[in-house]
């Protein structure tokens, strides 16, 4: 059974939208900035992809300020019984700063990504079951494969899925403390690349079962996740765990990594991750294929990650354009002929792969397939 | 199918597998590593930087694992997925009140790593070398159920020749290892019908596959 995404929407710091976040990419501008949040606090950088003007009620956390404007479409219009699934690292973690920072113990409970859950399912309405889905930075990648996976057993016949992370000082003087942040904005794939930039975003995909893909519509044609059970936060340099995620990908899909056409890196600008990322896609393919990262455009949005570059990914199929990595200034070597400073035109581009990583040796690949695959 | 149901809590701890093992008692103090290695029969690095729940996991997983002797032919194809949330909040807690404790400039990175979701099973990953997929997945109304329902479909995809779920709190964590194998609608019915939480259903599990 086929699975495709049938309806999507995404907001990263370019704004709200994929035309947005396209745009903002094509541009070769990115929408990190200097952030003020965060200046007393004496940490290694100040650079963060922060969505502009987000409005936040009183007592709302940024991660239910960004889903209460990006779901309102669905609002009255989605099947109440349709499964949810909820993508996200540490959900409301405003509450557990609020908590300590405070001194009321009480509200640290609210943190729970289930309370976040249920958030969700009140402001759409729905009634169906309900999940929450983490893997660290792969998140959203791994839930895509788990709503595919519940629509090709028959469980649903659409599963809605939501991924979302903010730019939080939890989170922030975590990444600072382990050093992984980069002075400047980050810069995926370039041999100077110092590390991350945080970003925040929130994005949702509608996933249905669909015999007869139409024009346009990506469809999730295989996935593959393993764990690389070497490090908790370093990737294996060898690349074994992202290897086999890819060949399991390729292989579910019946499809050979040859046959790819780009594929969507995680590329979070960390010097050992990029590495690894370039030593999986030269063992599994005969030759460079363009690749792009996101990162360093909208920053690394954590649980939303995944989701966020795959829906890059599908445009750029169905538009045969592959974007550029923003922020690629001095190509590494070992990204010769993989990541490019501009746009890449492909032409017809049926297949793409999109791959993903994050603490705790997870590695996820997917492969999707454009409108015209059976 | 349900290979072995394997429980650790600071009372007590104990297993059960369809293929006739069955035993449970009082649990050892996990202070330092070599009661873990007693029970789960491998060398344990990094114990001593173990959440008490990470330690509780780690002992339920590997009790799990070492019954059903997947890792003797299988290991590449075992893979982890847990659910339960309040462990991840007290890490929270704990990650955040020392930086704050600390002048809010430096966190501890230990602490830091701990305050994810899969941060426990990535760590119990790499002492029981599970190279399948590892992730965390929670369903609020009936987390064991749902958990091993989950688990046996990654199976049932070909993603993993095995799969450990692990349910946990900070008091206690369970165990099961499932694989393919004929279907067990009836258990995961009475599963998912039972009102126990998921120590009483851990314990009483194999008066649950006598009835069913």
């Amino acid at each position: 059974m086929n699975v495709a995404i049938v309806q999507s929407d995404v907001v990263t710091a370019y704004g709200w939208g994929l035309d947005a976040l396209w745009d903002g990419l094509l541009s070769n501008e990115t929408a990190i900035r200097a952030t003020d949040r965060f200046v007393e606090r004496g940490f290694l950088s100040n650079q963060a992809a922060i969505i502009p003007e987000l409005e936040i009620h009183a007592g709302e956390s940024r991660a239910m300020a960004m889903l209460r404007r990006l779901l309102r479409p669905l609002i009255a219009k989605i099947d109440p019984l349709t499964p949810l699934i909820l993508a996200t690292t540490v959900g409301e973690i405003e509450y557990v700063e609020a908590a300590i920072l405070s001194h009321r113990p009480e509200l640290a409970a609210d943190a729970r990504p289930q309370v976040l859950l249920r958030r969700i399912k009140q402001l759409l309405g729905l009634r169906g079951a309900a999940m929450v889905v983490s893997c660290a930075c792969a998140s959203s990648a791994v839930a895509i494969s788990r709503a595919a996976s519940m629509i090709r057993h028959g469980d649903a016949k659409r599963v809605l899925l939501v991924a979302c992370d903010s730019v939080s000082e939890f989170v922030y003087s975590g990444f600072s403390t382990l050093l992984s942040l980069c002075e400047g904005p980050a810069r995926p794939f370039d041999a100077q690349r110092g590390g991350l930039t945080l970003g925040e975003g929130a994005a949702w995909a509608l996933l249905a079962s669909d015999e007869s893909p139409r024009g346009g519509a990506t469809s999730i044609l295989g996935w593959g996740n393993t764990t690389d059970a070497v490090h908790m936060t370093a990737p294996d340099r060898d690349a074994r765990g992202l290897s086999r995620a890819i060949a399991k990908a390729c292989a579910m899909a019946g499809k050979t990594a040859d046959e790819i056409s780009f594929i969507a890196a995680h590329g979070t600008a960390t010097l050992y991750s990029d590495a690894m990322e370039l030593v999986a896609l030269r063992g599994a393919t005969r030759r460079p294929r363009p690749i792009f990262s996101v990162k360093g455009g909208v920053g690394h949005t954590l649980a939303s990650a995944g989701l966020v570059q795959i829906l890059v990914a599908a445009r750029a199929m169905s538009l045969g354009i592959v974007p550029p990595t923003v922020g690629l200034q001095v190509l590494d070597p070992s990204a010769v002929d993989w990541a490019h400073k501009t746009s890449v035109q492909i032409g017809r581009a049926p297949l793409a792969l999109s791959i993903s990583s994050g603490f705790g040796g997870v590695n996820t690949a997917v492969v999707l397939g454009g409108g015209d695959q059976s | 199918m349900i290979r072995a149901v394997a429980w650790f809590c600071a009372e007590h701890h104990g297993l059960f597998t369809p293929a006739g093992q069955s035993w449970q008692g009082p649990s050892p103090a996990l202070s330092t590593s070599a009661s873990a290695v007693e029970l789960i029969g491998r060398p344990v690095n990094y114990f001593s930087r173990m959440t008490t729940e990470a330690r509780f996991c780690l002992c339920a997983a590997g009790m799990a694992l070492k019954a059903i002797r997947w890792q003797e032919s299988r290991e590449s194809e075992i893979g982890i997925a847990s659910a339960g949330s309040d462990g991840f909040l007290a890490a929270n807690q704990e990650y955040f009140r020392d930086y704050v404790a600390c002048g809010r400039t430096l966190g501890r990175g230990n602490l830091f790593i701990y305050t994810l979701p899969t941060s426990v099973l990535g760590e119990v990953a790499i002492v029981l070398s599970l190279t399948g997929p590892c992730l965390f997945i929670h369903d609020d109304t009936l987390p064991l159920p749902s958990l091993a329902r989950h688990a046996q479909r990654i199976v049932a995809d070909g993603e993993a020749a095995g799969m450990l779920a692990l349910w946990s709190d900070p008091r206690a964590a369970v165990c099961m290892a499932v694989d393919a194998g004929p279907g067990e609608d009836n258990i995961f019915e009475l599963l998912s019908k039972s009102e126990a939480t998921p120590l009483q259903l851990a314990s009483g599990f194999q008066l649950m596959v006598q009835r069913a």
